[in-house]
């Protein structure tokens, strides 16, 4: 909160207790509130209520798909809804982005605060908002809609609706500006305004905010249907208050999130005690950067309370920051998935276990006039990713938690906005569109399973990606592919999820250039990082295509299954930036899949065999990165497997300069007593062990054993084909492969593509409860 | 005397209906047989034939038609016992059927599931990548062949899959239902391979837009085709050598009907029939009481299914979602939930109660069978507050164990809650009806309606103990729970009565509305479509219907709304006259003021019903009066009752419902016995007893609303 722009300052919203809250209220505004002790609901009456907010928020999800008609809303579900307290505490939340409920209770509080006294908040009043500054959205695309609920003349709650919308103006198509300097280079952030005041929409206010828009008619529309189901979800409400009275229903509400809380600090309880570190990185900060900048977290738990410090995280630069609802949305996404699956989400209550400690002025916690286009992908993504990291390998030391573990899912978007104006048939209407088919991205592998193959998104659980005959009923482009990646899943023990890739021409009755513009990283330093020894899934790649054979399908007799049936000339597309479609190019996206957990090297080989015939990894990957042979009958090569295998730790070895590997069968020890930290490594006395082959590594305490592993460094393309092969594309830096590997069997406990300067790993397990 | 027979074969039992047309309906119910289902098939007529004191052959000679419904496809799906089946798919988009548009993982899934996000999982695919292959060719968004199919790429293709052996092939190409050619082109060349092979197309079984959805569709047909004709073949035949006079016709998941012979092409369209039939008994039912908007619910020992009829229709879905892959067949919108009688109640590790989805199924079933279940149902939780009694349902050939239902409660649910048996069991009752009105809360609401225009009907083994409760809140004006002959096989009734129906669709998505012309010539081609397919049918209709519709949406939403198109002849108003239909059913649903006109609006699916009746009169009887309002000639005795928590409980008169009279009057607290379940008129509610013999229950002082 560190604004050079005098006045910015008060545009910014930060959790802070109840008391100083309550002071800041216009006393004009009354609150119903219940007393601090008022749990007393009987347990009928609070299962019944329940299941009716329940069923509340569900209903409202359904209203804002059903009327919306955002292409992003309708096809991919990025939206989210909550009801809230009066305060603005979230009770029950959707199951769509989470992100976008991440920061909706600051919204709340901010407009509270700032909105009770002038212009008043009262029955019927709704305010739209989009500075991520404020909260609610995590950029200025995310536009909500907060609804308060009175009764008896007392504010007693809020519903939420929230958006992302495809283009809100600012200088590019989407809204989203590779260049842009600051904030006054991307669309404008509205503070909470009355968009609706005594149940009326306000003409001028909705015109204003239509205006700025490219997509007039689409904001429009997403405008009444965030007002038509916050509306349904008012009248709901009240008709419950009338039954069981507001008191009850408040209660029930407080109840739900103390439930909620009480869960998972009690889940939190079961797990160890220690600190866990993760870095990871953006990769360009705008067109024409080349540099990494990097984003770090240490998560202490201790108890039943966790606190995610990002100190040391990058100070803010370029289009990839995000302000400090965006970093608490990175957390939260991430969090209720992983933590809180079985857990109601009642998110104000699971918010509650958490802190967070940050330098000001960073890319995670930019102050204006940063820009912030990019905030949810890039840094409250790439925050997220960690987070989801640093948990995984908390969850993975205590056996009742192993099914929770996750290696790391796509690590971002692929985002590639195509602008233009559609001919086809005579006709010349504009268009902006997000190429939506990167929604299937790969899920992490998990302990027991393989990742999803084009499962979706963590962070959004209700994830879609459109057919291809909408996305060509819509829009100019003819696909000619549209498939599942082979070797684009981590490899590892339990294989990441796969993610897809797609290859677009201008449809024949085409013409002109359509313009594009990309944001996209883990594209060298990959975000989606496989656990435990387990490799991180592909690196994302755009390109376009110049010049192909066939250009807009003209006089074909055979369609392009791949890029090297294309003809043309190959233009990788940056991190960030902007180029252009033309009628004889192909636009080609691949999106990131899931990483793998474990060594591909312990990998069943009748599994490995099954994913070849399932065209999941090809021959040569199974040959080169899990080392077995499968032969052309799809049969594995059971005796080629063992040698392979071998000669796969041998290459290690020289590589990490350990000699006297063996070459005998790998032996496991009886650890069956010792305490488990993950697929590879157990504690026994205090020392770390390598389950594996029972080579004593270090000693626990510290992280200290961290040291005493064997550290391997190679070209990024050792990890598998799927993984790029020049990173000097992209940034300056050298980028390497590197695996931390038990000095004793060569198994792999730790993978990843990281810049050459990359710390080690220092995870310091303290206690066991 | 002729007559009409519904014989609908479920997973346990048969039922069978046999109607004369003039009053007089008798049922059957004998247990399923698989794998040979014909067998129960027969067993169940025999018996029908038994009750009406003629031999089967004369029954089947005076048969007009059977109509048929089975849960055997449908079963064969959700267990994955289906037919080896190939894909051949356009070049570069064989994937969309694992891709599944990323929505794979939480298709069909309900909010608490999708919000355990690290245990959802794609299901298995529906065939093997090695079975799914491509072919070159590309037709565009207009039906423009961009790229001509390679025909001997398509003979290699078809060899390959013939060699891998497949049970059938499915064919699905992008755009096929703007243009068929290359798909019908393939079938030939795979038929000039192997002429036999079961081949389903996908722009004849599916001819709709999004090429998942439709893929998955043209697949599920082919798993589940072959065998439906297996089954159906030798069922006819064995029929006819019987002396069937009439056809044996299949009903489908919309309502209507299709001939045997022609049911395993449209396999995909029959998986439904067994829950329409429920909603169909409800609209003849409805038709007889003069009921136009009704909620039809139906509570069997796992699930909880919910129809509705608005305007004396039942309401239709575009679709239904089977195994989390979609299926694209127009069927009676039925609403599911998993809480029947055999939910499980279990407290959460937060302290909150929880009832369903899981059940305890057949076997081990609620504790009280004594069958070895320990977990607590919603059966246990009534036995204990004397809905139901200890020497079980009238007629039951086994007792309820009380010990058993109060130790499975007091273990899961009071303890951990801190409540005495009792009071767990009535939390149990109640939660049941809040999770039931809820989803009939939502289903009428959603559709855009007041549940306060509506009746509600309750049958099945469990509603009629529970409807009381879970209409209360609803507002509906009166609940409706059948009592008659048909009771304990409402779903086989509803097939003996029901009508014909049959819909065409095309898909032509484009701002609307379009001109006049192009209205005209899409329902001229598909009236010709249902005119064919009316031919197939083999009987002989009376009061044919033609009805048209169009699904419109605003310009890029993904929900359509089904709009109805006038009859009659097309004018340059038409379009207009449709889009302000549209516009005035949005506002419904969405609220006043929630239009926008200016987003334009688009066409995607266009549509035509036939509805023809079989012109044959399936009524349910009359049944005798009463002398009066006093019930107490059907008076069994009482016991203490507990059906309010407030009130404890309370000695409860009970009634035997074969001595109830038209007109007589049960005050609340009261419960009938029935032989497969019990009904429960609790206090404020008045239950009458109608001149079909069906109980209809009122709440006294109005409905709060």
């Amino acid at each position: 909160m560190t604004s050079r722009i005098p006045g910015a300052d008060e545009f910014t919203s930060r959790p802070m207790p109840r008391e100083e809250l309550l002071a800041q209220i216009s006393p004009s505004l009354p609150l119903h509130q219940i007393a601090d002790d008022h749990e007393q609901v009987d347990a009928l009456t609070y299962e019944v209520v329940r299941h009716r907010l329940w069923a509340i928020t569900q209903e409202m999800g359904e209203t804002l798909r059903r009327m919306s008609g955002s292409h992003v809303v309708t096809e991919s579900n990025d939206f989210n809804f909550s009801i809230c307290d009066e305060l603005g505490e979230q009770v029950q939340v959707g199951t769509y982005n989470i992100g976008l409920i991440g920061s909706m209770d600051l919204a709340i509080t901010w407009t509270l605060r700032n909105r009770s006294d002038n212009p008043g908040i009262a029955e019927g009043d709704m305010f739209l908002c989009n500075d991520p500054w404020i909260g609610g959205g995590l950029h200025q695309n995310d536009a909500a809609i907060l609804a308060p609920i009175f009764h008896d003349g007392k504010l007693f709650g809020w519903t939420t609706a929230i958006a992302h919308q495809v283009d809100l103006g600012g200088p590019r198509p989407g809204s989203f500006s590779p260049s842009a300097q600051d904030v006054f280079g991307e669309a404008v952030p509205t503070p909470p305004m009355k968009v609706v005041r005594g149940g009326v929409l306000q003409r001028d206010i909705a015109d204003a905010w239509v205006r700025r828009s490219r997509l007039p008619h689409l904001v429009g529309l997403d405008l009444r249907a965030k007002i038509a189901a916050n509306k349904n979800a008012g009248d709901q409400i009240l008709r419950l208050i009338t039954k069981y009275g507001a008191d009850t229903v408040k209660a029930v509400m407080r109840r739900m999130m103390n439930d909620a809380e009480r869960r998972l600090r009690a889940k939190l309880a079961n797990l160890p005690d220690g600190t866990w570190t993760a870095v990871g990185y953006q990769e360009q900060s705008g067109t024409g950067d080349r540099n990494l900048h990097a984003i770090k977290v240490a998560m202490t738990k201790e108890g039943e309370k966790l606190v995610f410090d990002f100190r040391g995280t990058t100070g803010q630069t370029g289009i990839i920051n995000c302000p400090y609802p965006g970093l608490r949305a990175g957390i939260v996404f991430t969090m209720l998935p992983l933590l809180a699956g079985d857990i109601p989400w009642a998110a104000g209550g699971l918010m509650r276990c958490f802190e967070i400690v940050t330098d000001e002025d960073t890319i995670t916690n930019a102050s204006f006039p940063a820009a912030v286009g990019k905030g949810p992908f890039g840094p409250a993504w790439g925050a997220g990713n960690l987070v989801a990291e640093v948990l995984a390998r908390m969850l993975d030391a205590e056996p009742d938690h192993r099914t929770d573990v996750q290696s790391i899912c796509n690590g971002t978007t692929d985002l590639c906005v195509v602008s233009g104006v559609d001919v086809r048939g005579g006709a010349s209407k504009r268009f902006v569109s997000p190429i939506f088919d990167v929604m299937a991205g790969g899920y992490g592998a998990q302990v027991h399973h393989d990742g999803v193959d084009t499962g979706g998104r963590l962070i959004i659980p209700s994830a879609r990606a459109p057919d291809v005959e909408m996305t060509e009923y819509l829009y100019p482009l003819v696909a000619l592919w549209r498939r599942e990646q082979t070797d684009s899943g981590g490899p590892g023990r339990q294989r990441g999820g796969m993610s897809g890739s797609v290859c677009y021409v201008q449809h024949p009755d085409q013409s002109g250039r359509m313009s594009l513009v990309v944001s996209g990283n883990g594209k060298v330093a990959n975000q989606n990082v496989g656990l435990a020894g387990g490799y991180p899934g592909n690196s994302q790649l755009d390109l376009v295509v110049r010049g192909i054979d066939g250009p807009q399908l003209a006089d074909v007799a055979s369609i392009p299954a791949g890029l090297d049936e294309l003809g043309g000339q190959v233009e990788v597309l940056p991190a960030e930036g902007e180029s252009d479609l033309g009628p004889g190019d192909a636009l080609y996206l691949h999106w990131q899949a899931g990483g793998g957990y474990g060594d591909p090297l312990l990998r069943e080989e009748d599994s490995v065999g099954e994913d070849v015939r399932q065209a999941r990894v090809s021959a040569e990957a199974a040959r080169d990165v899990y080392g077995v042979v499968v032969a052309e009958d799809g049969e594995v090569d059971a005796d080629a497997t063992a040698a392979t295998r071998v000669r796969l730790r041998q290459r290690r070895a020289t590589d990490a300069g350990v000699t006297g590997l063996s070459t005998e069968e790998i032996s496991v020890a009886d650890l069956s007593e010792a305490r488990r930290l993950d697929d590879n490594l157990a504690v026994v006395d205090s020392t770390v062990v390598c389950v594996h082959c029972s080579t004593r590594i270090g000693p626990l305490e510290g992280g200290a054993f961290f040291d005493s592993l064997a550290r391997r460094e190679t070209a990024p393309t050792e990890a598998g084909p799927h993984i790029w092969h020049d990173p000097s594309e992209y940034v300056d830096a050298e980028i390497v492969f590197r695996q931390l590997l038990c000095p004793g069997c060569l198994t792999a406990v730790n993978s990843r593509v990281v810049p050459v300067d990359h710390p080690l790993p220092h995870d310091d397990y303290r206690a066991w409860n | 005397m002729p007559y009409a027979l519904g014989i609908d074969v479920g997973g346990t039992f048969t039922d069978a209906v046999a109607s004369d047309g003039a009053g007089r309906i008798v049922s059957a119910k004998t247990p399923t047989t698989p794998p040979n289902r014909e067998v129960g098939v027969m067993k169940a007529i025999e018996d029908l034939a038994a009750e009406l004191g003629i031999g089967v052959g004369e029954l089947l000679s005076q048969t007009d038609y059977i109509a048929h419904g089975t849960t055997a496809s449908i079963n064969a799906l959700v267990q994955g016992e289906v037919a080896d089946v190939g894909l051949i798919a356009t070049k570069g988009h064989r994937d969309a059927i694992y891709i599944m548009n990323a929505e794979g993982r939480t298709l069909g899934r309900s909010a608490h599931e999708i919000q355990d996000t690290l245990r959802q999982r794609k299901p298995a695919p529906l065939i093997p990548k090695y079975r799914a292959l491509e072919v070159t060719e590309r037709v565009d968004y207009t039906g423009d062949v961009l790229v001509p199919l390679d025909e001997d790429e398509v003979r290699r293709v078809a060899q390959t899959l013939v060699d891998q052996g497949v049970e059938a092939i499915a064919v699905c190409l992008l755009w096929s239902f703007k243009n068929p050619a290359h798909e019908q082109r393939v079938r030939q060349l795979i038929h000039e391979i192997a002429p036999e092979l079961y081949v389903t197309l996908s722009s004849e079984v599916s001819p709709r837009i999004r090429e998942f959805s439709r893929t998955s569709t043209t697949i599920m047909n082919a798993q589940v085709g072959p065998k439906l004709r297996t089954y159906l073949l030798p069922l006819q035949k064995q029929l006819e050598e019987g002396g069937l006079r009439g056809p044996l016709l299949v009903m489908q998941s919309e309502g209507g009907t299709i001939t045997a012979d022609r049911a395993p092409e449209h396999a995909i369209t029959t998986i439904g029939s067994v829950l329409s039939g429920g909603v169909i008994g409800g609209k003849r039912l409805a038709e007889q009481l003069g009921h136009r908007n009704v909620i039809t619910t139906d509570v069997g020992g796992t699930t909880f299914l919910a129809g509705l009829i608005v305007d004396g229709e039942p309401v239709m879905a575009p679709g239904s979602i089977v195994n989390q892959f979609p299926i694209n067949a127009a069927t009676i919108r039925v609403h599911t939930i998993g809480s029947g009688g055999g939910a499980l109640a279990s407290v959460d590790a937060g302290g909150n109660l929880r009832l369903g989805p899981q059940s305890a199924e057949a076997v081990p079933g609620p504790a009280c069978y004594g069958n070895g279940g320990t977990r607590p149902t919603n059966t246990d939780a009534n036995l204990v507050l004397g809905i139901l009694s200890e020497r079980g349902l009238l007629g039951g050939r086994k007792p309820l164990r009380m010990d058993l239902a109060r130790e499975a409660i007091r273990v899961h649910v009071a303890e951990p809650l801190g409540l005495t048996v009792e009071e767990a069991a009535i939390a149990i009752h109640e939660v049941q009806n809040a999770q039931a009105g809820d989803l009939l809360r939502r289903a009428v609401v959603q559709a855009g309606f007041d549940p306060r225009d509506f009746v509600a009907y309750a049958f099945g083994g469990a509603g009629p103990a529970h409807c009381a409760g879970y209409c209360q809140d609803l507002g509906v004006r009166e609940v409706v729970v059948p009592l008659g002959p048909v009771a304990s096989a409402f779903s086989a009734y509803g097939l003996a009565a029901s009508d014909v129906s049959l819909s065409a669709e095309l898909s032509d998505p484009s701002a609307f509305p379009v001109d006049h012309t192009v209205l005209e010539s899409h329902y001229a081609r598909l009236e010709a479509d249902l005119q064919r397919a009316l031919d197939r049918q083999k009987v002989k209709f009376h009061d044919v219907v033609l009805e048209r519709e169009v699904d419109l949406r605003y310009s890029m939403q993904v929900t359509e709304l089904s709009t109805a198109v006038p009859d009659g002849t097309f004018t340059e108003r038409t379009g207009d006259e449709v889009l302000e239909r549209f516009e005035e059913q949005y506002e419904r649903i969405n609220g006043s003021g929630s239009g926008f006109r200016e987003a334009g609006v688009q066409a995607i699916t266009y549509r035509m019903r036939a509805k023809a009746s079989l012109g044959f009169p399936v009524e349910l009887p009359r049944v005798p009066r009463g002398d009066g309002e006093d019930p107490s000639e059907a008076l069994l005795g009482q016991r203490d009752v507990c059906l309010d928590s407030q009130a404890g409980f309370v000695p409860t008169p009970v009634y035997d419902y074969s001595l109830l009279r038209a007109g007589h009057v049960l005050q609340g607290p009261a419960i009938v016995e029935v032989p497969t379940t019990v009904v429960v008129v609790p206090g404020g509610v008045t239950g009458t007893v109608d001149h079909l013999g069906n109980l209809v229950l009122r709440y006294q002082g109005g409905q709060p609303s």
